[in-house]
């Protein structure tokens, strides 16, 4: 009796918590692991700290306050429908977990209406979020509106394009891509085409084809520029030396020494005349010299 | 051997879901490339075509009748194109030129493409491509105030200034002559 006592006691001990946890969970999924809800905490740094305690009693009012937080979110968030179907592409950057910062980044996106009426595709955005809270907002892109019918049994397609800031390079973010559209009797639905945590890289410089060209495009011209200038500049100079030739040869008469032969040698006495009389010509020679002073030597 | 057997009817299983016929599922977009719309000058559409199906598309007609024939005339290319077959994970571009005759606001929409999802060709799908939405087309007149190089401009305002110019010039060198002449006489 006593044993059977002690069982029952030990297997109630057991049975109690568990019955407990399980009874209190009420709509959540998970069971033993669950994260701070957003609704509650404004502040993102000081998630970490908290410690989720082990007492039931405890954690059955907190749970229960968590729960309805989480109820009235989704209530005002904007569900997809049921008929409608969304593929998204990225053209590019062909990968889309890790975009360029300060390049465009440009998407395509499908929409399939597999319902019987007709839908209104309104506007489409993205945002970047916080990558462990995805319901904190860090960037808003600009939100395009198409307005565009689309039939039952019909697609469409949607181009979307935004461009990361250079500031937020080397972060980890969480891209979230909303579509919005509403049906034909103006219910509105929303439908979260991308949520996923991507990131920000550096742009590569010179790598890229199109920067490439760029760069050596602009190189050659201010090359070809510099070019043109030095000619230009060459072109003047030869054209100042052309115009300088004629003027200096007639300005600066070369000395060529007294060419005048009608000189008056009256006035100097006969005996201060050298032999180096003008008539004498350059062109007698040492020996014809002295064949002269030879035959003339009676007259000195 | 009972685990044996689970196995084998798992892996048929498997490959029997992976070989269901796959669909083809494509997306266009149309685009303006020009960065100015001007009347009377080139304008160029081009239209890309993403097949992100694991299925290829047969018979794609791509249309677009959004270019009313009064407002735009077809310079070049087609307005209505046809692909055989695009095969998954492949793109196609097609581009068109047009020339508008007319100024004013324009809202580029869609154009249609319809294609066979499947090989079997039992059911056609029809797609819109994305608009490039409204764009201005301006007046060829302010265009070319902007940017034409007003080469007939810049002749009139040289003749224009000549007079200025000029008359300074020649009485300067009328003057000049007289004296570089008589420098001349004296040697």
């Amino acid at each position: 009796m006593l044993g059977l006592c002690r069982n029952s006691l030990i297997l109630l001990l057991l049975l109690l918590p568990t019955a407990v946890i399980f009874v209190g969970q009420g709509g959540r999924s998970s069971i033993l692991v669950y994260a701070e809800e957003a609704g509650d905490v404004l502040e993102g740094e000081d998630d970490d700290a908290t410690v989720d305690s082990d007492e039931p009693v405890a954690d059955d009012g907190a749970e229960s306050d968590l729960t309805a937080t989480e109820k009235e979110e989704d209530d005002t968030r904007l569900k997809p429908s049921p008929h409608v179907d969304t593929i998204i592409h990225f053209v590019r950057p062909n990968k889309p977990s890790e975009l360029p910062a300060g390049r465009l980044v440009r998407l395509l996106v499908g929409f399939t209406n597999n319902g019987e009426s007709d839908f209104v595709v309104e506007s489409m955005d993205a945002s970047f979020r916080y990558p462990q809270d995805y319901s904190f907002y860090l960037q808003n892109f600009t939100t395009v509106g198409y307005s565009q019918v689309v039939e039952p049994k019909r697609q469409a397609t949607f181009e979307y394009g935004f461009t990361p800031s250079d500031a937020f390079s080397g972060r980890p973010f969480g891209l979230s891509i909303m579509l919005n559209y509403k049906d034909s009797n103006g219910a509105e639905f929303a439908n979260a085409i991308y949520n996923e945590t991507i990131t920000v890289v550096e742009p590569e410089e010179g790598l890229d084809a199109e920067t490439l060209e760029k760069r050596m495009q602009s190189f050659f011209l201010y090359v070809f520029l510099a070019a043109a200038v030095v000619l230009l500049l060459i072109g003047a100079q030869q054209l100042m030396a052309s115009f300088k030739k004629k003027p200096a040869r007639s300005k600066t008469p070369v000395e060529m020494g007294t060419q005048n032969s009608d000189i008056d040698y009256d006035w100097i006495p006969k005996e201060a005349l050298i032999n180096h009389s003008p008539r004498r010509t350059p062109k007698q020679s040492p020996r014809q010299r002295r064949s002269k002073r030879s035959t003339g030597f009676g007259e000195e | 051997m009972k685990l044996v057997v689970a196995a084998v009817i798992l892996t048929l299983a498997s490959i029997s879901v992976g070989q269901e016929d796959p669909e083809a599922r494509l997306l266009v977009s149309k685009n303006v490339l020009n960065n100015y719309l001007v009347e009377g000058k080139d304008l160029t559409v081009e239209y890309k075509i993403f097949n992100v199906g694991g299925g290829a598309a047969l018979d794609v007609h791509l249309k677009d009748s959004s270019f009313p024939t009064a407002d735009f005339e077809v310079v070049h290319g087609n307005l209505e194109v046809m692909w055989e077959r695009i095969s998954p994970g492949a793109n196609m571009t097609h581009a068109a030129i047009l020339r508008p005759t007319k100024f004013g606001y324009f809202n580029f929409t869609s154009a249609e493409v319809v294609y066979y999802g499947k090989e079997d060709k039992k059911e056609q799908k029809f797609g819109y491509s994305s608009a490039p939405g409204e764009g201005g087309i301006v007046n060829k007149k302010d265009f070319d105030r902007r940017f034409s190089p007003h080469v007939l401009d810049w002749l009139v305002f040289a003749v224009m200034t000549l007079p200025s110019l000029g008359i300074p010039c020649l009485l300067w060198y009328s003057s000049s002559r007289r004296f570089t002449s008589h420098v001349k006489k004296q040697n």
